[in-house]
């Protein structure tokens, strides 16, 4: 389990997250839903322990992250896909997807390679398992970052607005890959601005709004609380994006 | 009767000197190599006291002058600390101390022009800081510094000429005992000139081999 208890972060004078608590359980699909700035991406990276927390506490199956001894078990347990794919640009696809099995799970490179082969093909991207990133189209390498995230076998996956970069096309490539893995019983934390990806995949809704944790309702109520009786900020975000 | 002619010994006499300036370019560039990246790592990892130091060591070599510096070593080390350093040891303490605060100034900027996103990335997926140097930083910074690290060479290896006027019989002193022999300095300077031109030629072109292979991944090739 993700437990998220009382997390505050700042940048400075401002307040990022103004004490968050969520707990994200093994086979859910939790998506963050708020506007640009309300705090999703740095829950995302406080998660992840790419930032202090100024307060709260964060775990991942009881490893806290903000303690560096326990810091690389969370991180074992939990792997990452960053909105703009952050491949190593020196490397191929398949050299990006075996680099951590080999270094940090121990994993023979052979293995390893053939491993991520197999990921690579999963998602349609066999023909380009020696392609550098920059012979990538964007959705290509989001399924490599994604492939990447999946060669750790982790227990829950951290996406952070994945398809932000994307053109629709592209995009509907990468969600469908994710649709597979929430079929598959993948535990996610989607933060993104596809809301009705979000309504398909998701069991839980969590609305972020100025660093503050809103509503966290189960899908079908978060979305049916938008004919009326929804919370007018929460109204207000879904009308936008659906005109957007 | 003054003898002016050149005979084939001054050949071997070249030859010897070319070795020499060989020997000590590529010594001084091997450990200035490795002081100046190990210095640039500790400037990367901000480690206490050390960054501070090695900046100061190296803004100090980078904006004074060689055969100052070659001075103070070769005369200033016995005076002051009571070490004897024979010409050889002067000027390789000299060149690779020189050579390395150039490196160090090329590798800072070429290590802080790898993108965060991928160190955090890495980071994110359990590596050490070791492991992130020696796969993530590396080998993409030396892609970045090996264009004007090649020119760095380059331009030591015109440097070397300097520690003939401490007594090191390198090219250009080959070239100036042939210079007062044969009295014909525009032959003797223009082989001696076109030797180093070979070297630094030599050079360039290994640097851009090594560019090449380095930079395979990216998809610039230019216009």
């Amino acid at each position: 389990m993700i437990s998220v208890r009382g997390v505050r972060k700042a940048f400075g004078s401002a307040t990022v997250l103004d004490g968050i608590d969520l707990d994200v359980h093994s086979g859910e699909v939790v998506s963050i839903l708020g506007s640009s700035g309300s705090g999703k991406s740095t829950l995302i990276r406080c998660m992840n322990g790419l930032e202090k927390l100024d307060g709260g506490r964060i775990t991942i199956d009881d490893f806290d992250v903000s303690r560096p001894k326990e810091l690389s078990e969370a991180r074992k347990r939990s792997a990452t896909v960053f909105q703009l794919f952050n491949l190593y640009p020196h490397m191929t696809a398949v050299q990006n997807i075996a680099l951590a099995p080999v270094e940090v799970l121990k994993i023979p490179r052979k293995q390893a390679e053939a491993d991520a082969r197999t990921l690579l093909d999963s998602v349609g991207l066999s023909a380009r398992a020696d392609a550098f990133p920059a012979q990538l189209s964007g959705g290509q390498r989001q399924r490599v970052g994604i492939c990447r995230a999946l060669a750790m076998k982790p227990r829950y996956l951290l996406l952070d607005e994945i398809t932000s970069a994307l053109d629709p096309e592209m995009t509907s490539d990468v969600l469908a890959i994710l649709a597979k893995l929430a079929h598959d019983g993948t535990t996610m934390v989607f933060v993104t601005h596809e809301i009705e990806f979000a309504r398909t995949i998701s069991s839980r809704i969590v609305f972020l709004d100025k660093g503050q944790l809103v509503v966290d309702l189960p899908t079908a109520e978060f979305f049916a609380a938008d004919g009326g009786m929804a919370k007018p900020r929460i109204a207000q975000f879904l009308s936008k994006m659906r005109k957007d | 009767m003054r003898y002016t002619a050149f005979t084939s010994y001054d050949i071997i006499l070249l030859a010897q000197g070319l070795s020499v300036s060989l020997a000590l370019f590529l010594a001084t560039t091997i450990i200035g190599l490795f002081i100046g990246s190990l210095w640039a790592v500790i400037r990367f990892y901000r480690i206490p006291v050390l960054a501070q130091v090695v900046a100061v060591i190296a803004e100090v070599l980078k904006n004074s002058p060689v055969l100052v510096q070659l001075f103070l070593v070769f005369f200033g080390l016995p005076a002051f600390a009571k070490i004897n350093v024979t010409p050889v040891e002067a000027a390789v303490i000299t060149l690779s101390g020189n050579t390395a605060a150039f490196v160090y100034v090329i590798a800072v900027s070429a290590i802080e022009s790898i993108g965060r996103d991928q160190i955090e990335a890495a980071r994110v997926f359990g590596l050490s800081r070791w492991q992130v140097l020696r796969r993530i930083i590396a080998p993409q910074a030396m892609a970045f510094a090996i264009g004007p690290l090649t020119g760095l060479l380059v331009n030591q290896l015109q440097v070397t000429s300097l520690i003939s006027v401490i007594g090191v019989v390198d090219l250009t002193k080959i070239g100036n005992i042939l210079n007062l022999r044969t009295l014909k300095p525009f032959i003797v300077w223009a082989v001696v000139g076109g030797l180093y031109y070979v070297m630094a030629k030599l050079v360039a072109f290994g640097g851009a081999k090594l560019e090449k292979r380095l930079r395979a991944h990216t998809a610039w090739k230019g216009l």
